[in-house]
């Protein structure tokens, strides 16, 4: 893909890209959350106010989702909010590089998910049990057919979850990438500079109607895209989690 | 009409062949077909994901209009639906990024 999209303008010699700007995401990510937390005041101002709300929206998303139990996974699931969000919009700034559009950062978040929920699960209701209850409510013949079933459609969460982010990132890049070579010195401005009347016209009126539909459409369309998708994967986080704790609850009723 | 058809088919099939046997064909005769194939399947994919993803808007709206006090849980699992019905056709633009850019697919 570095034929159509120009590399990064910041770049350290033998690591690649997405790692270069996953870490610039951590570090802006912790310096922020340093700045905000180095004196708690009771009333707060700023950036304190600023990321109390953000971890309130986030804590009112729990509670609808998950019931008042689920506060206890915040860090991790406005952990995964905060870096990926961060890094949607990161791909957003014109030379750097979005971690998010990389399958190894995707993936890596889609296994931490992966592993965190079972985790949650197992430690909520033990190993024996957890498993027994991916066989279902289903009659003794059938168990073993939904159990494979259910162990397939477990295993194709963290494989949606890492296409999901992937695909919507990097299919906008490629959008965006393409409108701005057609509308840059090779495409539409190029043939209005190029002093041909028939280019002055065309390309001009061309060019201004691209810069308009980018700026007005594309950007604001990538940005919504970038909060949607840092949301759709908080609360399909959350959905997983709150299925393997709700399972436990529905276990101990029955027994 | 028909023979048109079946003519250019042959042409599709015989050229890239031809063309790629002079300069090495990297790739053989599967770079070309890789290209109509990542575009067709992405049109399909973008159309059928646009109806399915239509269905589910339109009834979302129905029910938000006719229960304005649900309207937000009935927004959120609106969206949550869009983006499991979004994500099919995002597997299918991986498949095409696949066909486009990883260069070295050999099918002998």
């Amino acid at each position: 893909m570095d034929a159509i999209e120009h590399p990064p303008i910041f770049r350290l010699p033998g690591i690649p890209d997405h790692v270069t700007y996953t870490w610039l995401v951590m570090v802006i990510l912790a310096a922020v959350t340093f700045a905000a937390s180095r004196n708690l005041q009771l009333v707060p101002r700023g950036l304190q106010n600023f990321l109390e709300v953000v971890l309130e929206q986030f804590m009112q998303m729990i509670d609808d989702v998950m019931g008042h139990e689920g506060r206890r996974y915040l860090p991790l699931i406005a952990t995964l909010g905060l870096f990926i969000l961060t890094a949607n919009l990161m791909s957003l700034v014109p030379g750097f590089a979005g971690p998010t559009g990389n399958l190894n950062t995707t993936g890596a978040c889609a296994i931490v998910v992966f592993v965190a929920y079972h985790w949650i699960g197992v430690r909520k209701q033990g190993v024996l049990a957890y498993l027994k209850h991916f066989a279902g409510p289903v009659p003794l013949p059938l168990k073993p057919l939904m159990f494979v079933i259910e162990l397939i459609s477990h295993l194709a969460r963290p494989l949606s979850l890492t296409l999901r982010l992937f695909g919507n990132m990097v299919g906008g890049h490629i959008l965006l990438a393409v409108i701005f070579l057609l509308m840059g010195l090779d495409g539409l401005i190029g043939w209005a500079l190029s002093g041909s009347v028939v280019g002055a016209v065309v390309g001009g009126i061309g060019g201004v109607i691209t810069i308009v539909f980018t700026v007005g459409f594309l950007y604001p369309l990538k940005i919504l895209v970038a909060f949607l998708q840092a949301f759709i994967f908080v609360m399909l986080t959350m959905l997983y989690i709150s299925g393997a704790i709700e399972e436990a609850e529905h276990h101990a009723e029955h027994h | 009409m028909r023979r048109s058809l079946i003519l250019g088919g042959v042409a599709v099939l015989a050229f890239p062949t031809a063309a790629l046997a002079a300069d090495g064909g990297a790739g053989g005769w599967i770079g070309p077909f890789a290209v109509i194939a990542a575009g067709i399947g992405m049109a399909i994919a973008a159309g059928l994901c646009g109806l399915g993803q239509g269905r589910a808007v339109a009834s979302a709206v129905d029910a938000m209009a006719r229960q304005p006090g649900a309207a937000a849980r009935i927004q959120t699992a609106m969206i949550i639906g869009l983006a499991l019905i979004e994500s099919l056709a995002i597997y299918t633009l991986v498949i095409a990024l696949i066909l486009l850019f990883v260069k070295g697919i050999q099918f002998s």
